[in-house]
């Protein structure tokens, strides 16, 4: 449990960092709370299922969910959270790997490990999508109803 | 107001947004509220590096604008003022000077100091290297590295070789001085490194902002998104693949 708070803790450091990197200010507890939403969604995903692409959509759901709902709440756009929040569920792992089996001439694997790469990026890539258009069909409705 | 002050003011406020990393539609839908805020009907069209307004005059007379946005860096605080300007404008149109003055202050501020941001790159390779399951060790030369490869990346942009140039030479840095700390330490992990470490070098804007633009339909910037991203991504791992390659055999 120990071990869980502290990565939850810095995945919240992660982002909050990101944010400032990015020249956030007014709104950087919410930046970083973005990550932490999104680290915990994917950890907590990947140990009880093991796929990591549906551990990374899940994630991106729950990043772009928040991320949405606090844009309307602290008046800012939703990019500000969405673009911090999900850095943590970037395949870098996969990637790394990818290019390692390059290097050492091995491009099946190489392969292999690309496409899990980009299938991640795929996945946190629906993940925002399709909650930014819920978010938007909700908000078309309205304005088509005042 | 006269009309060429309002697409002054338009083109002002879409600039700062382009200039400082926002979506695409964002930009087009800021320029037309602004139009609108102060009856004037104006026909827009953003690329990620320039803006092209036409609006018709009084007499019917087409009066048209382009501006080449030629330099851009994410700053999220300016496009959060921006977006609140625009929004107030729409509630209460503010006379010519008024709105110029605050863009202009808007546009004058200033980033983060140098010496934080840098602090902030290492503290993001340390978080992540720890993220990421490596050791408080791992974390500590990832922090270096992290921080080696932000100076890298500013000092090789502000030279301007070319777009990519810096990310290429950012991954060759992170890759060859973890290959050194390896040699030195054979305790460290080398993987965790370097990935924890180019966590800071990744197109994060470009990819986000190419899904909502493409959501709004515009295909095209979006498309300047992705090969923008997969440009970044591509320079990164080639940088470091050229050093695994020679290095990976001397560890």
């Amino acid at each position: 449990m120990d071990l869980v708070m502290g990565e939850i803790f810095l995945a919240f450091i992660a982002s909050l960092c990101t944010g400032i990197m990015y020249n956030e200010r007014k709104n950087l507890l919410c930046v970083g709370l973005s990550g932490m939403i999104g680290w915990i969604t994917y950890a907590w995903m990947l140990e009880s299922s093991g796929n990591v692409i549906f551990s990374s959509f899940l994630g991106a759901v729950l990043v772009g969910l928040y991320s949405e709902s606090v844009a309307r709440l602290r008046k800012a756009p939703a990019m500000v959270f969405s673009i911090p929040g999900i850095f943590p569920l970037v395949p870098g792992i996969a990637i790394y790997n990818s290019t390692q089996y390059i290097a050492e001439n091995n491009l099946l694997e190489a392969a292999n490990t690309g496409i899990e790469a980009i299938s991640c990026a795929g996945a946190i890539a629906c993940g925002i999508l399709m909650t930014s258009a819920v978010f938007r069909i909700v908000k078309k409705r309205r304005t088509q109803k005042s | 107001m006269k009309i060429n002050q309002v697409m002054d003011i338009a083109i002002k406020a879409g600039k700062i947004l382009l200039a400082n990393g926002s979506e695409i539609y964002r930009v087009e839908d800021t320029i037309g509220r602004i139009c609108r805020s102060y009856g004037v009907e104006a026909e827009c069209f953003v690329l990620p590096t320039s803006i092209f307004i036409t609006v018709i005059g009084k007499e019917g007379e087409p009066l048209s604008y382009v501006k080449r946005i030629s330099e851009r860096t994410v700053n999220l605080s300016r496009i959060e003022m921006v977006n609140s300007f625009s929004r107030s404008i729409q509630e209460n149109p503010m006379s010519y000077e008024e709105a110029i003055k605050t863009l202009e202050k808007i546009e004058g501020e200033k980033d983060y100091k140098f010496g934080l941001r840098l602090l902030v790159a290492g503290i993001t390779a340390f978080a992540y290297t720890l993220l990421f399951k490596g050791t408080v060790q791992d974390a500590i030369v990832a922090f270096l590295i992290g921080m080696l490869i932000y100076i890298s990346k500013e000092k090789v942009s502000r030279i301007g070789v070319f777009k990519f140039f810096e990310y290429f030479v950012s991954g060759l840095i992170a890759a060859s001085m973890s290959v050194i700390a390896v040699k030195l330490f054979p305790f460290l992990n080398i993987y965790r490194i370097i990935i924890s470490s180019i966590m800071i070098l990744l197109p994060g804007v470009s990819t986000t902002n190419a899904l909502k633009d493409a959501l709004h339909g515009d295909i095209v910037s979006s498309q300047f998104g992705i090969t923008e991203a997969i440009f970044t991504v591509v320079s990164v791992t080639a940088g470091v693949a050229i050093i695994l390659s020679l290095g990976l055999g001397w560890i």
